[in-house]
């Protein structure tokens, strides 16, 4: 009926109802806490990380990294630099990795002893999130079939809504696909109740995907105020999300004036268009959007930029608890994953190539102050 | 592509889209819907009834137009001061009774009874006044009290002198001649009221009363900080209204000669949506005497023909009711939401296409460099918003700021400062004349000058009307450079005439011809608009030929060259064309060269913008304003050309730190400053291969003086 009622709006072009962003408000007050967080470590295009042998992997480019977490200090090495980009990172509770490879398909195994799983071209070019099941299956989110996943914002523009859910037995067999149709699924984790929640960059929203297909497709949380990226379990049963880039107005009003946005997908580089955006953009030839202008040497943190960075923490139910920001006048911007372990709270900024840790959480149990 | 292009411009240039904006913001058109709705009933009346348009049916329409617009005038007064009169019909009844009894009963001459009638009003008027005005009571409650008092006294009065007034008839040919006279025609009654209606606009409308009416209705406190003596002014508005009552009653008494009981019993009601209807707001504060008249006529027209279609009194006043409420509804629609409409439908936007820049065949002297990343700052956070610099002979700076002022850095480390004039708008433009003077343009106010020891003076703030423009464009709204011919004329351009400095970005997304290059002449004192439908005018530097000016047209990214005098008188050629970015202010350099200043750099998605109006029209309805597309003022630079206009140089900040968006540049002396509109520092840099010498006022004026 919503949507009903939206078409109807759309076609009388009534209102301003459709071009509303939900705010920053309630749970996703703004804060300066990622901002002010620990800056542990300078990993350029530091991407998605996964706790590994008492630290963490993360992926960055086509390198794989190891780092290692002696109290304040965090050390890096180099694990293995592969020929694709590394789009994923999953790690299973018995130590063994799973990663994806830009066009390449999937490596399960551990660093130098991986085993090769081949996916068709339109599933291995944009593989965005994977996690492993508890039966050592694995479920891919697939972002779009058209766009690679360098091209996430053509996928954007383009109201792509061709990524799919696939599960992988590493011991072979077909590749299952148990959700279809989504708008960018970047990020997926398991729930208590066996279902599976993933994220829906192009719509907003976290979705509880069965993994039998019974109950059917169910939205978690919906109306998010930023594209959520990736998703990942805590300890205490709680679950991260990362968002990597702000919703706005303007970029609303693009998506639905299609022969402005068809002209400009035809016509302009990607990198000059107005969308969202992982880092921080002060180049003279990207978009700039009125409250953005710098008013006596100073750029408001309220400005509409079009990078952010935020990553909330929820229940078990996907309820958001709390959450940690960098603002427009910040730079830990284009958060894409999480992941926590004993030693702390690790947040990838993807923007920044910075590796963060929060900290502490408002209490143990969690709920927001 | 080519031919949809030609025709979205051919629609952007014909249909004047930006009409609807500009007629709404005019007072008058409150009254346009009421004018309407009279013209229709009328209209409706002359095909309903047969005759309705005869001598006989206007005459005595006019008689009753003059006595109830009277009252209905008095009414309007009250409204307008923010309050309200209900007890008119009571009033109304004492009066033609004084009336009545001076003329019938005692026989008094008719200046004498006309004193008395005056009296009563003036007496329930100044009652209602005090206790309204000065006791603070609330006008609703008081005056349904006196009303109910007035029609007492009246009830116990009438009767004993009911017979005497009936019995007796007054000898006054004056009288007869009030009561039915006329001249070709129209009633005498009707020109009396003519003369009160057309003395009370002027006095509403242009003078100094009426304006505090006004404010008092408008903004009460508002009223009372201003200095406006709130109190009397309400209580004079019930006076008022109880003396041009006591002015209808007379008419009244001289047309009928008697009296009922029923005499101004429901009056208050319609008389109340006469006004309504016409047009005059219920909150107090807008209105006007012309809104009283038209509502007058309409409830005429509406209860006469409802008589004539033999309708019972009952339903007549039923409907009367219904109208009531139906102008009040729409009258609260229309105050609350006019602003808003008129926010959604002002901007404008037409189509614009910019020639594309191949990004790969940039000339080398326009490649990002860091020649302004280590400036000297001068007055860091002390000086905000200046958007012009300029130095004078002893090499101290000045520049406008946004708090209203020009402030004079001293040479010649610049940390010391001063107000060196208090002007009270932002000063754009700056340029020195040749005794010395400094002349300003100053956005929302005009050209001011500011001679050596800090005086201010007013040189203009008004040009020439346009013929067909709705809005008033005598009036300068946003002066914004100046520059100075050698025989002292003054040429200026205006960025704009449809927008206030505090929203001049705004203009950009409409990327229309709405600015325009003005010419003062001291010799004559008078100023002219020299050229019209500029895209943003901005900077502006007189040639070296002493003949031709160079302007800026911010938005086309274009400098044009204009002939003023010589044989080239008038003509008119592009200068510099498809600029990397938008142009501010142009300046003469050393060495026979100009300096322009970039305020911000183009960006291909608001180059597609400007080609695409419609899109922009709904960015400016449907998303808030602090999310709208922008040219990408943000980053901007220096660029130095040659007296025939190739580019020599740029100067870029590569970080955006300290000069992210340049309005203006001065080189003085081997350095070059500079200025932001939006910044809060002035910085300053050495120019290599300047002239060490050189300063403008010697290339404006020469060595000596």
């Amino acid at each position: 009926m919503s949507g009903f009622g939206a078409a109807l709006g759309r076609f009388f072009s009534r209102g301003d109802a459709g071009i509303s962003v939900p705010a920053m408000d309630g749970v996703f007050r703004p804060n300066n806490r990622l901002e002010t967080a620990e800056r542990l470590l300078s990993l350029d295009h530091v991407d998605n990380l996964a706790a590994f042998g008492g630290g963490l992997v993360a992926s960055a480019g086509d390198t794989l990294h190891q780092i290692k977490i002696q109290g304040s200090e965090a050390v890096g090495t180099e694990l293995e630099t592969f020929d694709a980009p590394v789009t994923f990172v999953a790690a299973a509770d018995d130590g063994q990795l799973a990663i994806g490879l830009l066009g390449s398909g999937i490596r399960i195994g551990s660093p130098g002893k991986w085993t090769s799983l081949d996916l068709p071209r339109e599933q291995s070019s944009c593989m965005t999130a994977a996690t492993f099941l508890p039966d050592g299956k694995l479920a891919i989110c697939i972002g779009s079939r058209v766009n690679s996943f360098r091209d996430w914002k053509r996928d954007l523009m383009e109201l792509g809504h061709t990524g799919q859910v696939i599960v992988l037995d590493p011991a072979g067999g077909p590749a299952k696909v148990i959700a279809d149709g989504l708008a960018y699924p970047n990020g997926i984790v398991v729930l208590d109740n066996g279902r599976l929640a993933v994220s829906e960059s192009w719509r907003h929203r976290i979705l509880s995907v069965p993994l039998d297909g019974s109950g059917g497709t169910q939205i978690l949380l919906d109306d998010l105020p930023a594209y959520p990226s990736r998703l990942t379990t805590a300890p205490d049963g709680g679950i991260w999300l990362a968002l990597f880039a702000p919703r706005r107005q303007l970029f609303e009003l693009v998506l639905r004036e299609d022969d402005y946005r068809r002209e400009m997908i035809a016509t302009i580089d990607p990198e000059e268009w107005i969308g969202p955006e992982l880092s921080v953009s002060r180049g003279q030839v990207q978009p700039l959007q009125q409250g953005s202008v710098r008013q006596m040497g100073i750029l408001k943190p309220w400005a509409p930029s079009r990078s952010y960075g935020l990553v909330v923490r929820c229940d078990g139910d996907m309820r958001p608890l709390e959450s940690w920001h960098s603002r427009a006048d910040g730079t830990m911007h284009g958060m894409t994953s999480v992941c926590e372990t004993d030693a702390g709270v690790f947040a990838a900024s993807q923007g920044s190539g910075t590796l963060l840790r929060l900290p502490a959480t408002a209490n143990g149990k969690g709920q927001a102050k | 592509m080519a031919t949809s292009d030609t025709l979205l411009r051919l629609r952007y240039r014909f249909f004047p889209d930006r009409m609807f904006g500009e007629l709404l913001t005019k007072s008058w058109i409150d009254n346009v819907i009421p004018a309407l709705a009279l013209v229709v009933a009328v209209l409706i009346m002359v095909a309903l009834i047969p005759g309705y348009l005869s001598a006989g049916n206007l005459a005595d329409l006019a008689r009753q137009v003059s006595e109830m617009g009277l009252i209905a005038l008095a009414l309007t007064i009250v409204i307008l001061s923010g309050g309200i009169d209900l007890s008119v019909g009571s009033m109304f009844a004492l009066c033609v009774l004084t009336a009545l009894v001076c003329m019938n009963v005692l026989g008094l001459p008719i200046a004498v009874s006309l004193v008395a009638t005056l009296g009563t009003g003036l007496v329930c008027g100044l009652l209602n006044g005090v206790l309204v005005g000065y006791l603070r009571l609330r006008a609703f409650i008081t005056t349904l009290v006196t009303l109910v008092i007035f029609r007492a006294l009246y009830d116990i009065i009438f009767p004993r002198l009911a017979s005497a007034i009936v019995g007796n008839m007054a000898i006054s040919p004056t009288w007869d001649l009030i009561g039915y006279g006329d001249f070709y025609g129209v009633p005498v009654s009707f020109f009396i009221f003519a003369v009160i209606a057309v003395a009370l606009h002027i006095g509403l409308s242009r003078l100094r009363p009426g304006w505090r009416l006004r404010a008092v209705g408008g903004a009460r406190r508002s009223a009372y900080n201003a200095g406006i003596n709130v109190k009397l002014t309400v209580c004079l508005a019930y006076v008022t209204s109880g003396l041009l009552t006591a002015v209808a009653a007379f008419l009244f008494s001289a047309r009928l000669g008697s009296t009922g009981a029923d005499t101004g019993i429901g009056l208050e009601i319609t008389v109340l949506t006469a006004v309504v209807l016409g047009g005059v707001s219920l909150g107090g504060g807008r209105g006007s005497a012309g809104n009283a008249i038209i509502g007058t006529i309409l409830v005429l027209i509406l209860s006469n023909s409802l008589i004539r279609l033999s309708m019972p009194g009952s339903v007549n006043q039923l409907i009367l009711g219904l109208v009531l409420i139906a102008a009040v509804l729409f009258d609260r629609k229309w105050v609350k939401n006019r602003g808003k409409i008129l926010s959604k439908i002002y901007v404008s936007p037409t189509f614009l296409r910019l020639p594309e820049r191949d990004r790969k065949a940039e000339p080398a002297a326009l490649a990002i460099n860091d020649r302004l990343g280590d400036t000297e700052l001068i007055g860091l956070g002390t000086v905000e918003g200046p958007e012009d610099v300029i130095l004078d002979r002893n090499d101290n700076l000045y520049t406008g700021t946004r708090h209203g002022t020009i402030v004079r850095f001293f040479a010649p480390d610049y940390n010391r400062s001063e107000v060196f004039a208090r002007i009270g708008g932002h000063p754009l433009g700056l340029s020195f004349a040749q005794n010395g003077d400094l002349l300003t343009c100053v956005g929302g106010m005009g050209v001011y000058r500011v001679t050596p020891d800090g005086t201010v003076a007013k040189v203009t703030d008004e040009t020439n009307r346009s013929l067909l423009s709705i809005i008033d464009d005598s009036r300068l709204r946003l002066p914004d450079d100046l520059d100075i011919a050698p025989d002292g004329r003054v040429f200026f351009s205006e960025a704009t005439i449809r927008y206030d400095m505090s929203e001049w970005a705004v203009d950009a997304l409409e990327g229309r011809g709405n600015g325009r290059l003005i010419c003062f002449d001291p010799k004559t004192q008078t100023t002219r608009t020299v050229l019209r439908g500029l895209i943003f005018p901005n900077g502006i530097t007189i040639c070296r030929d002493g003949q031709s000016l160079l302007f800026a047209e911010t938005w086309a990214c274009r400098i044009s060259r204009y002939w003023f005098d010589g044989p080239n008188k008038g003509k008119r050629e592009v200068f510099l064309d498809n600029l990397p970015g938008y142009p501010d202010n142009l300046n003469r350099g050393s060495n026979g060269t100009y300096w322009i200043a970039l305020l911000g750099m183009r960006t291909k998605t608001f180059d597609l913008a400007m080609r695409k109006p419609s899109f922009r029209r709904r960015m400016a309805k449907r998303i808030a304003s602090d999310e709208w597309l922008f040219p990408n003022i943000n980053r901007g630079c220096v660029l130095h050309v040659s007296e025939t206009g190739d580019i020599l140089g740029s100067y870029w900040d590569e970080d955006g730190e300290n000069h992210p968006s340049i309005t203006s540049t001065c080189e003085h002396k081997g350095w070059l400053y500079l200025g932001g509109v939006s910044n809060n520092r002035i910085g300053r840099v050495r120019i290599k291969d300047a002239d060490p010498d050189w300063t403008a006022l010697d290339d404006y004026w020469g060595k000596d003086r």
